[in-house]
């Protein structure tokens, strides 16, 4: 594929990851390698990542899934020689995607909104009862603290601005 | 110490007798754990940390102005949420305007956050605040002649200047030392610092190439020591090691991998003398090797 450099977006990454640090990546690859993704089927590469925002490269980095296989075991922040944050980077390209294309948005935040986790937390209580545990204070069971989270949530961009996807456990 | 102990969701609803472990030893160790009443999601990395800023810290916010309420510091086993806890505290803490914004949107729950109490996992409790001699004086059953390995969780080691309580987080050793402290001898091995591979998509959006990441570090487990344990202290770390194996041996049609799989908290609170069907009553990979010892 060829690219256009001309046509590319130069602000990107100030919508991205407003952070002058991504600037002094050197492509040393330091990010890829213990990468636990970078050995997934397409692979995870951080740096092509990092080249990409600072490119401008919208709709190759708009339609490129890997920020979402990163395991988010953080290495790559901890080794990076020029302190790129580049977990936080993926992070930022997972934000821009999801605003982007609401189809990014996991499926996870609307269990949150439901019922506070993304597991079913509190419901096993017999089991819970055979291994000597007690009753968590868990939101699901409060309805009133519960409502008070998702009325904050509601005027947070994800789910202001996309409404619909949250309506369905009223 | 009293410590407000933050379970997260995998534990209570999947592995609660990890939880159980937690509950069990703990205060047995002079560390007395209250709720965080009406707590929710850390929030996860592949969740809110994925869509936008406002909804990532004031999930976070949420979560830390619960413990602040009681003036008491976090504690974490999880490794997910121990690291997203830290960073919705950092970037709090770091970014007065960010803190201003979500404290915006708590208010109207009746809720503050000031960023008053720190975030700590349960390793660096054990093993900065008990102290392994602690716990080796607290033991009625040693695993003496025991072999096994640590699996550090990414989480508690990385970045280092954010989440860390080891000297070095290149060659971590709070697990091991903790480990030794139950009499079990801790074997080294060449992939010892991998990560486990289960966290966040990798596993989920590459499985085939997540299983032959995870199954060389079972190799090297295999061929390198006389591993008869893992012991880990992250959810995560516990549900996938375990899991994994199971997985690899039916895709092979054969029993290759076999090694119990155990919180830390739960070897100890064996080690303690309490209850196998309480404390480690869960797992995919049998216990009875080691249970049997107790």
């Amino acid at each position: 594929m060829e690219i256009d450099f001309n046509a590319s977006n130069k602000n990107l990454w100030k919508e991205i990851y407003d952070n002058e640090d991504l600037h002094h990546c050197f492509n040393c690859g330091t990010c890829i390698t213990g990468c636990p993704a970078s050995h997934g089927n397409p692979p995870l590469l951080v740096r092509n990542l990092a080249r990409m925002v600072i490119l401008g490269l919208e709709e190759e980095l708009l339609d490129d899934p890997t920020p979402w296989s990163c395991t988010s075991c953080t290495r790559c922040e901890e080794m990076c020689p020029m302190d790129v944050k580049p977990f936080e980077l993926i992070l930022a390209i997972r934000k821009w995607q999801s605003a982007s294309d609401p189809t990014y948005i996991p499926t996870a935040v609307v269990d949150i909104y439901n019922r506070g986790y993304s597991q079913p937390v509190g419901v096993n209580t017999e089991l819970r009862d055979k291994l000597g545990l007690p009753e968590l204070p868990t939101i699901t069971n409060q309805p009133e603290k519960l409502k008070l989270f998702r009325e904050m949530l509601m005027k947070t961009p994800v789910i202001s601005e996309n409404d619909y996807m949250f309506m369905g456990d009223e | 110490m009293d410590l407000c102990f933050f379970p997260g969701c995998n534990m209570p609803a999947i592995r609660p007798d990890a939880e159980s472990a937690i509950r069990h030893t703990m205060p047995a160790l002079g560390v007395n754990l209250t709720n965080p009443d009406g707590y929710v999601c850390c929030p996860a990395f592949g969740s809110f940390p994925a869509t936008d800023t406002e909804s990532q810290f004031a999930t976070s916010g949420w979560n830390l102005s619960l413990a602040e309420e009681q003036g008491l510091d976090i504690m974490v086993q999880c490794g997910s949420c121990y690291s997203s806890l830290h960073m919705g505290l950092e970037h709090l803490h770091e970014d007065k305007e960010l803190r201003a914004k979500i404290n915006e949107l708590l208010k109207p729950t009746g809720r503050e956050v000031n960023c008053t109490s720190k975030v700590r996992h349960v390793t660096d409790i054990l093993y900065n605040e008990v102290g392994p001699e602690k716990i080796a004086e607290n033991i009625k059953h040693k695993l003496d002649g025991v072999h096994g390995i640590v699996q550090y969780p990414c989480h508690t080691l990385f970045p280092s200047e954010v989440v860390g309580f080891e000297e070095s987080p290149r060659r971590p050793v709070a697990l091991r030392k903790l480990t030794e402290a139950l009499g079990a001898t801790v074997d080294s091995y060449s992939l010892e610092y991998q990560c486990c591979g289960g966290a966040g998509g990798f596993s989920k959006t590459s499985p085939a190439e997540a299983d032959a990441f995870t199954k060389t570090k079972l190799d090297a487990i295999i061929n390198e020591t006389k591993a008869e344990f893992i012991v880990v202290s992250c959810i995560t770390c516990l549900m996938y090691m375990d899991g994994i194996q199971q997985k690899l041996n039916k895709q092979a049609g054969e029993d290759i991998y076999n090694i119990p799989v155990f919180d830390y908290n739960q070897l100890l609170a064996l080690c303690m003398g309490f209850d196998g069907h309480k404390v480690a009553a869960i797992s995919k990979i049998p216990r009875e090797s080691i249970l049997r010892r107790f």
